[in-house]
């Protein structure tokens, strides 16, 4: 057995390893080993049974009763609105070296004349939130987050300039949102320039950007 | 209602595109080892039970944050793993009571069922001992039959770090399963 003198456990023969990797025929191994082989997969098939229970049930009662709209709503769009009422627009700027990337982004914003795209008009609920990336030679940027279902195809930036400067708006909820870049399509990135981050809770290391958007109604004044 | 044949990759379009039914799908393929995974992680199947679900919840409504759906079932794994830490987290190592976690089969013989019941206990109370890591690479591997790669993508770790925790799980194993037959 693999216990030592002093009653703890000692490394197990290399050959062992390798044959519990399949790198190895275990039929190869000595006697010895071929025992402690078919201990541990013995071991491993008690484990293996499968489970008496059940969530399936469970699981999908909880998606049926969830909004329908969750990953294929269409959002309510009020876009004439939004271009006939004048709407201040502010940033809270973080690092100096941001200042002029995101000015440039907003004053693309504010130069150029409404289009279809532009955002919806806030509720009271409700505030901008603006999006500026720096994406040179991007063919497309859209933004996913917790405030689109992280669904693609929702919410695309525009570089009109093809200066590689992307850069759109959304009217969103007030409050915190998590939220990505996804560049041609397949990269995903976190804001650069977000300032504040959380675990996805998908893996080590992964983060989502995060952007807290105010209330329109109080200052009229998105905040990212 | 796609069947159940069908890739992940194209169920999980469809359930994206509006048919929330399939994903009983991918419940149905995926629920088995999660919960075997989760019950072996806490070591108690009513909290397995609540860990998948709240997991394949989680994943439903955060299905379009799934960036490979071919890679879905590490995906799953490895968020039903992130939900096992948070319970095990909440809660200490000595509330883990053996007893919660009987064999997860149903063997017709009387004795099967004695005699299993103890090989499973055996195995379990050994399983129980490893630290979270190794007891974590040593299922994925062994009980899920998982590669190296696969394990990296559910749990993080680079690859020879999980073949360490195997190797060092198999050891810790062999030295307390000396009555298993």
């Amino acid at each position: 057995m693999m216990l030592d003198a002093g009653g703890g456990m000692s490394p197990i023969d290399p050959r062992l390893q390798e044959a519990l990797d399949n790198e190895r025929d275990p039929g190869d191994l000595p006697a010895d080993q071929q025992d402690a082989y078919a201990r541990l997969m013995t071991a491993a098939t008690l484990l293996s049974a499968k489970p008496a229970v059940s969530v399936a049930d469970r699981v999908m009662a909880e998606i049926r009763a969830m909004p329908q709209q969750l990953h294929t709503g269409n959002r309510w769009r009020r876009a004439a609105r939004w271009l006939t009422r004048p709407l201040a627009v502010t940033l809270r700027l973080r690092p100096a070296w941001t200042l002029g990337l995101a000015a440039a982004g907003l004053a693309a914003i504010l130069l150029l004349p409404g289009d279809e795209n532009g955002p919806e008009l806030p509720r009271a609920s409700e505030g901008v939130a603006q999006f500026v990336g720096h994406f040179p030679g991007a063919q497309s940027v859209e933004v996913v987050g917790s405030f689109n279902n992280w669904s693609r195809g929702k919410l695309h930036l525009r570089d009109e300039n093809h200066d590689g400067i992307w850069h759109g708006d959304a009217v969103l909820p007030a409050g915190q949102h998590e939220y990505m870049f996804v560049v041609d399509g397949e990269r995903w990135v976190a804001d650069p320039l977000a300032g504040r981050y959380v675990d996805d809770g998908f893996g080590v290391g992964r983060q989502n950007a995060v952007l807290i958007v105010r209330q329109a109604s109080s200052e009229d004044t998105p905040q990212q | 209602m796609v069947n159940d044949s069908v890739p992940d990759a194209e169920v999980v379009a469809r359930v994206l595109g509006g048919d929330g039914e399939a994903f009983g799908i991918l419940i149905r393929r995926y629920e088995p080892g999660l919960l075997r995974f989760a019950t072996r992680m806490l070591g108690n199947p009513d909290a397995a039970a609540d860990a998948v679900a709240e997991s394949l919840v989680r994943a439903y409504r955060h299905l379009a944050q799934c960036r490979d759906p071919g890679r879905l079932r590490s995906w799953l794994y490895r968020i039903t793993g992130n939900r096992c830490r948070s319970h095990l987290a909440r809660r200490r190592t000595s509330d883990i009571s053996l007893s919660e976690a009987p064999p997860l089969a149903d063997p017709s013989d009387a004795w099967a069922v004695v005699e299993r019941g103890e090989q499973v206990a055996l195995v379990e109370r050994a399983l129980s001992a490893l630290p979270e890591e190794k007891r974590e690479a040593f299922v994925l591997k062994h009980v899920e039959g998982m590669s190296y790669e696969e394990m990296a993508q559910v749990t993080g770790a680079r690859i020879p770090t999980l073949k360490m925790r195997v190797h060092r799980a198999r050891e810790a194993l062999l030295a307390a399963l000396q009555e298993l037959v």
